[in-house]
């Protein structure tokens, strides 16, 4: 009873004072009126019939262009207050949805993806099972639990249809977990036509798991709102939420209404057009977006601010850095590696068109860090943060990257996750090489380097032979899997393939693929059929093996020898040795090649002799070996396969080259360190023990 | 301060005239590392020798070469390498108590102890010191544990405030005065170490006890030396660390190794002044006195002149008793 007087007020108050506000602050003129959400008894047909028709706002006061960028299928309007001590969001949602689909649409799943964090939910079944970075879950509490609630939800034309909500589990049939609700409508949905759902909902957020939720004083409001699946190759896509996969949406226009106390500092996904203080001490700021698909934002009392502006492509973006206190010293780091970022995405990928970026330096140790909304990134650092240790910068381009590999090509991240994660870490590498270095935009301190292509390769080689690439995220063996072949292969396989193609052309074929398919839903056959027609190569060799399946890619070079061709005679013949010395000696010289795994791929190999003479031979490498023989007056030195370093798969690097003559000067380097620790620890005993 | 002066200056001048010792302990450590390492060595070797992916951990660090290496299946398990390294590092351990009583017997000699002398003392001593070791363990691991103890929960309710260094505040707070605490623990055993071999006292918790008293009574003085002697370690380690990264080109393995080695002898110093300071506290201060007795000479007895001038009659001869 006391839910549907709340219910009551809020339509009364809130909703006709949003749609207004938006009226009045944004473009506007075709910004539809959401009605006030009327009492359950009065909904009725009729009123439909009175209602304003219906559509989705063509607004642009959120992208730097006259135009809409996307087809824009969804529009949400949301009146929300939250609750800072009860970390509980109650809101009206009003989403109007346009069926492009081009058939009638009788029912409509929706997400309630805060119900993920619930004991019996499958993300925290499979988080369980596959380790989840975020919470230990034996000292997991009910405080800590998220919810999300429908607690009224009508379509106009239709009424009160909260009787017709059904949990659905597409993906494991677990009856207990609440991540998807399907609605039946009366009526169905004519193509072309809008419906409009008016939901009164209640969210309340878990201590932060996945990147969304409350800390301390802090919340990041992610997946917060009932949220449409989509329509995609003839039927709805709307998977339950699982430990490893992320999200998927429309694309459309965002209005959103927030209150909460004024000490609030608050940052969000597109423009701020409104900000207000209540007589209540609450303050309400209104956000608007355009050509995005999905909404976050994030309060604190204590961010500090540095904002600035940077001229894109296509207008000015408003810069909007949300640091913590302790890391203010930092903010000019995360702002030089945003615009330097900028800077490469639009000049090798194209603009970035929104006109704002809000990043956000989420609270310490909340498991918030590192994640990606439209407009709208966080990053991850700490108090400490070494000037040579490139943490910050790696989650600020990376996160950024999204905006472009998920934001504006908005693949599915339940099924093709390595399409938004590899893709971007494969473009973060090129970023991060020209910006920090190639083996240094990792880590560079006191001349220990790691660069970011061999952390992502690192990451692969552990699991090489666990998954394909291609397959469903939640289909992983664990979550190191996950990430081991959705991030780390997807980038050691594209720089594979710069090498294949050429390094110019992948460039092409990535500016290609994003222009094509910014503001659109491709599939994976959309991203690989684009780098065939862009190189006019047959890559079905490469992406069956590499996209496709799981085969495991080691070369060795198995064996190199040389040994006089007269070595009968020299036998015999003292001189013959003198004549050696004279180098008259001729050689018969052997370099063995080895495919130890089932990887089949076309390699160079670069042969060094004892005259300072190089030769190089390629390889089909489709037998299982090839031995390479030479009669010269020389002795083979080394050989090196992949002598240009352009393969990032293989799995052994150290068995890719060998040297007639051991070097034993690389472990003693290294057995000195060991030395060096063994001896301190020898001397830290000696010294408090006795 | 001039007390301090003293003890400092007294117990660095028996180190440095017992520069031997350092260099032995210095060998032992060196021969005992160079046998923790052989198992690295044998793991790492047929991974790096051939190959020339190897070169990038000679021409720089390449952290990822390393850590690649490491996660070979050729490298065997990492316990393979760890545990000769650890062993190695426990049986130095063992070492310097068993030779530590010769040393701090040699400290307080005014001569060059000789060998024989110094591996007496050692044998003499090696019951009594493994005792001290246990009680000294079960002390400053009670006391240590609990100290933790209470560390972590105060950084724990530190961790809540929305101040985030504050439990960056609290950790380091923490560490300090456990730092303090077991320097002031090891003084305390130091000190009953140095009381066992120069008193040679069989029963170890007499010395316990009177380092105890001790300790407390000049606590301020003592706790001052061996916080500088720490500090100079660390001043040692860390200059020695800085030459190795910004002067050592990356391909010398012999200049690392050099540099690594004399930063190792070098840091073994401040732990033997610290001894040489006890040796000196205990001879200043805790060392029983030993009063000599000599026999008393018969002196001729001289008698005064009467005032009058008439002559001294001598009377008859004191009666000495026999004994």
């Amino acid at each position: 009873m006391q839910i549907r007087w709340t219910f009551v007020i809020f339509i009364a108050v809130f909703a006709p004072g949003l749609t207004a506000s938006m009226n009045r602050r944004t473009v506007a003129a075709t910004t539809p009126q959401a009605p006030p959400l009327p009492a359950r008894t009065a909904a009725t047909a009729e009123n439909a019939k009175d209602a304003a028709p219906i559509s989705i706002p063509e607004t642009t006061l959120a992208i730097n262009s006259d135009k809409p960028m996307s087809q824009r299928v969804v529009h949400y309007q949301i009146d929300a207050k939250y609750d800072t001590g009860k970390h509980i969001v109650d809101a009206i949602e009003v989403l109007t949805y346009h069926n492009l689909t081009g058939q009638a649409l009788d029912h409509f799943p929706f997400h309630l993806y805060q119900n993920a964090f619930q004991p019996k939910s499958t993300w925290v079944r499979e988080a369980k099972i596959q380790g989840s970075r975020d919470t230990d879950y034996e000292k997991w509490e009910e405080k800590q639990y998220g919810s999300e609630e429908i607690k009224r939800i009508e379509v106009v034309g239709q009424g009160d249809l909260t009787a017709q909500l059904q949990y659905i589990a597409p993906d494991d049939g677990n009856k207990d977990d609440k991540t998807v609700i399907d609605l039946h409508l009366i009526r169905p949905i004519a193509p072309g036509a809008y419906v409009q759902f008016k939901i009164a909902f209640r969210t309340k957020f878990p201590e932060t798991q996945a990147r969304s939720g409350w800390r301390r004083d802090f919340v990041l409001g992610g997946q917060w709102f009932p949220k449409v699946g989509v329509w995609w190759h003839g039927a709805w896509n709307c998977h339950q939420y699982h430990a490893t996969t992320e999200f998927f949406a429309d694309f459309g226009v965002y209005d959103v209404k927030l209150t909460l106390p004024q000490n609030e500092i608050v940052g969000a996904s597109g423009v701020l057009v409104e900000a207000k203080n209540n007589p209540d001490n609450t303050q309400t700021v209104t956000y608007h977006g355009d050509d995005i698909h999905d909404f976050a934002w994030t309060a604190s009392p204590r961010y500090k601010i540095r904002e600035s502006q940077y001229q894109a492509q296509m207008g000015p973006i408003q810069l909007r850095f949300l640091m913590q206190p302790a890391h203010w010293s930092q903010a000019e780091r995360h702002e030089r590696i945003t615009r330097e970022t900028l800077d490469r995405f639009e000049k090798w990928y194209g603009p970035y068109p929104y006109k704002t970026l809000t990043v956000v330096d989420p609270e310490p140790d909340s498991a918030a860090g590192g994640m990606e909304y439209p407009t709208f990134i966080t990053g991850d650092t700490s108090w400490f943060m070494p000037e040579g240790l490139h943490l910050p910068e790696v989650v600020v381009e990376h996160e950024f990257g999204h905006q472009y590999w998920y934001g504006m090509v908005a693949t599915n991240e339940f099924e093709d996750a390595w399409m938004d994660e590899g893709i971007n870490s494969y473009t973060e590498v090129k970023v991060l090489d020209s910006i920090l270095g190639k083996n240094t935009s990792m880590l560079n301190i006191a001349g220990i380097t790691l660069g970011e292509r061999e952390e992502q390769r690192l990451s692969y080689i552990g699991v090489a032979d666990r998954d394909a690439m291609a397959q469903k995220a939640y289909e992983y063996y664990s979550f190191g899997s996950y990430g081991g072949i959705t991030y780390g292969k997807t980038a050691s396989v594209l720089l594979t393939l710069e090498g294949v193609i050429g390094e110019d052309t992948m460039a092409k074929a990535m500016h290609t693929y994003f222009m094509k398919y910014c503001f659109t839903h491709p599939t994976k056959e959309d991203f690989l059929k684009t780098i065939e027609e862009v190189s006019g190569k047959d890559l079905r060799w490469y992406f069956n093996q590499a996209v496709y399946g799981s085969p495991v890619m080691d070369y060795e070079v198995l064996d190199i020898n040389s040994f006089p061709v007269n070595w009968y005679e020299e036998k015999k013949d003292k001189k013959a040795a003198k004549k050696a010395a004279e180098g008259d000696t001729v050689y018969q010289s052997y370099v063995s090649l080895h495919r130890k795994n089932d990887f089949v791929m076309p390699v160079e190999v670069e042969i060094k002799f004892d005259n300072g003479e190089t030769v190089r031979e390629h390889w089909d490498g489709k037998n299982r070996w090839t031995r390479f023989s030479y009669q010269k007056k020389a002795k083979v030195v080394s050989a090196q396969l992949d002598p240009d370093h352009t393969v990032q798969i293989d799995r052994n690097n150290f068995n890719n080259s060998r040297l007639a003559e051991p070097n034993a000067k690389p472990v003693h380097k290294v057995a000195n360190f060991w030395l060096f620790i063994t001896q301190c620890l020898s001397q830290a005993l000696g010294w408090w023990a006795v | 301060m001039i007390e301090n002066k003293g003890l400092l200056g007294s117990g660095l001048g028996k180190v440095l005239h017992n520069q031997r010792y350092i260099v032995w302990f210095y060998v032992l450590n060196i021969l005992l590392g160079l046998g923790g390492t052989v198992g690295f060595v044998n793991q790492a070797g047929p991974i790096l020798d051939h190959s020339l992916q190897s070169g990038r951990l000679l021409r720089g660090f390449s952290l990822g070469v390393l850590i690649e290496m490491f996660s070979r299946p050729e490298f065997g398990p990492s316990m393979a390498s760890r545990a000769p390294a650890i062993f190695f590092a426990l049986l130095f351990l063992v070492a310097t108590a068993l030779f530590l009583p010769g040393v701090l017997q040699g400290y307080a000699s005014t001569y060059r102890l000789p060998s024989e002398d110094f591996f007496r003392v050692c044998g003499r001593n090696l019951w009594r010191f493994i005792r001290l070791m246990i009680v000294a363990g079960i002390v400053m691991g009670v006391i240590a544990g609990i100290l933790f103890g209470v560390q972590g929960a105060l950084v724990k309710k530190a961790e809540e405030s929305t101040n985030e260094l504050l439990s960056v505040y609290v950790r380091l707070a923490g560490l300090t005065v456990i730092f303090l605490v077991m320097t002031v623990l090891r003084i305390w055993f130091d000190l009953a170490e140095v009381d066992i071999v120069l008193s040679d006292q069989r029963a170890v918790r007499k010395s316990i006890g009177t380092s105890l008293r001790h300790t407390f009574r000049s606590l301020g003085r003592l706790l001052a030396t061996y916080l500088l002697a720490t500090m100079v370690a660390a001043i040692v380690l860390l200059g020695g660390l800085c030459t190795w990264m910004k002067f050592v080109a990356p391909e010398n393995v012999v200049g690392a190794f050099l540099v690594s080695q004399l930063t190792l002898l070098f840091l073994l110093i401040p732990r033997f002044w610290q001894r040489g300071i006890t040796v000196s506290y205990w001879q200043q201060q805790m060392m029983v006195p030993v009063v000599a007795v000599w026999p008393i000479e018969r002196q001729p007895v001289t008698m005064p002149e009467v005032s009058d001038g008439a002559p001294v009659v001598p009377g008859p001869p004191l009666a000495i008793p026999e004994s």
